[in-house]
């Protein structure tokens, strides 16, 4: 037993490390539709894009992470190398948690905190135009 | 099972934890609105554990779980004096006290040249140990689930044994625990220590899978929803609260079509459930009934 707890407790110190974190910037634009927009991902890693990764895309409200929340969509890659692209459709305006989960050659998870409002989204804490 | 699926049955499992630990106060006669806290506590401290003082995911839960139940006894020590609504309100303005303090922390360093640790409301970024050791989303959904059915197997364990039968008379008629012998205060005070170490392990388990948390991710809308996840299951078996978060999760999952107003809807369902069994779906009454079908049926 005292075995077994100690092989819990420490079997994820065998285990190897990744290096480099992957990084992403997101710029969104609206669609049209009422809180639906079109997103651009830039992926990077050691500052060069990230290719040949599957990005999916979902959407927390941080106050409420999953009451408000939005059903993950697969991003497309973009024309340039670590761009990806992919439309969302959030419940309001406001402060919303991307979630960009990150598989295939790189498994991870990126969260970026973006302000949406008419326009687009911008970082989180900016001011966004709202009706 | 694609992605979102185990993302959906990962976030019941993790909110379970929090739901059984209101469930067990609910238990002992206290109406805590607090909870969130401690799964904030939680969430904090296995963070600071794996990302960064490079502990194993197993031993920052320990030490998560040993901090959720200290600050919810320290909470506890005098708010357990108080009855009925000035105990909810009371464990409302702790709960919001330590999400201020978590909104105060900043403690970063450099990991892997990146600024991982708490930086005030800007949140705690790089929770990663599950991507760093390549655990996969189905794995820690077994892991979630397996650590959930520990924690149910030993409470419906101890509901059946003589201190799960003294839990509920404290909970139901305090004055005559007492005259019976029985340390109402000192039993509060366990009970209340082991539903933080509970809400601890579940925000231990919802920081690594986000590998990003911030103090608003504890903040009143978590505690609400934690108290009607066992008000909405039951209160007659352990079971209950789980139902209630399979309900809630479930409800606001499968109420997408009416996008930013599901969350009305949900609060009227939970409104009239609430009317019809007060005690919740699987309250004494249906456990009981259950339970005289199922021991008919064993031959």
């Amino acid at each position: 037993m005292k075995r077994f707890i100690a092989f819990a407790l420490f079997a994820g110190l065998a285990l190897p490390a990744q290096a480099a974190h992957p990084e992403a910037k997101v710029d969104c634009k609206a669609a049209g539709d009422k809180y639906v927009y079109d997103c651009m991902i830039r992926l990077s890693q050691d500052g060069k894009p990230l290719t040949g990764v599957e990005v999916t895309v979902g959407a927390d409200m941080p106050t409420m992470p999953m009451a408000h929340s939005v059903k993950p969509a697969k991003a497309k890659p973009g024309k340039d190398p670590g761009m990806y692209h992919v439309r969302i459709e959030l419940e309001m305006h406001g402060e919303w948690a991307l979630k960009l989960q990150l598989s295939g050659a790189v498994r991870d998870l990126i969260v970026v905190k973006q302000q949406f409002g008419d326009e687009g989204s911008g970082h989180a804490g900016q001011k966004m135009q709202m009706k | 099972m694609d992605e979102y699926t185990i993302g959906v049955l990962t976030n019941i499992g993790l909110f379970s934890f929090i739901a059984l630990s209101a469930y067990l106060l609910l238990l002992a006669g206290e109406l805590s609105f607090g909870q969130q806290a401690f799964f904030g506590i939680g969430a904090y401290v296995g963070g600071i554990g794996t990302a960064l003082l490079g502990w194993p995911l197993p031993l920052a839960a320990l030490a998560a779980m040993a901090a959720g139940a200290a600050a919810q006894t320290l909470v506890g020590l005098p708010t357990l004096r108080l009855r009925g609504l000035y105990f909810a309100m009371a464990t409302l303005a702790a709960a919001e006290m330590i999400r201020i303090v978590l909104e105060l922390i900043h403690f970063q360093r450099v990991v892997d040249g990146a600024l991982v640790g708490p930086d005030g409301t800007q949140g705690f970024r790089g929770i990663r140990w599950i991507f760093e050791h390549g655990i996969e989303p189905a794995a820690f959904l077994a892991l979630v689930w397996s650590l959930l059915a520990c924690v149910v197997l030993l409470l419906a364990w101890i509901e059946r044994s003589r201190l799960g039968a003294v839990v509920r008379m404290v909970g139901e008629d305090p004055e005559l625990a007492a005259v019976l012998g029985i340390d109402v205060g000192r039993l509060k005070l366990g009970v209340a220590a082991v539903a933080g170490a509970l809400a601890a392990l579940g925000g231990v388990l919802f920081a690594h899978v986000n590998t990003y948390v911030e103090p608003r991710n504890f903040d009143i809308m978590l505690g609400v929803h934690s108290l009607a996840y066992a008000l909405i299951g039951g209160l007659g078996t352990v079971f209950g609260p789980l139902l209630g978060v399979a309900l809630d999760i479930g409800a606001l999952e499968s109420t997408r079509l009416f996008h930013g107003y599901r969350m009305i809807v949900f609060g009227g369902v939970v409104a009239l459930i609430l009317v019809w069994r007060p005690r919740g779906l699987l309250d004494e009454r249906a456990v009981d009934w259950l339970g005289r079908r199922l021991w008919r049926r064993t031959p």
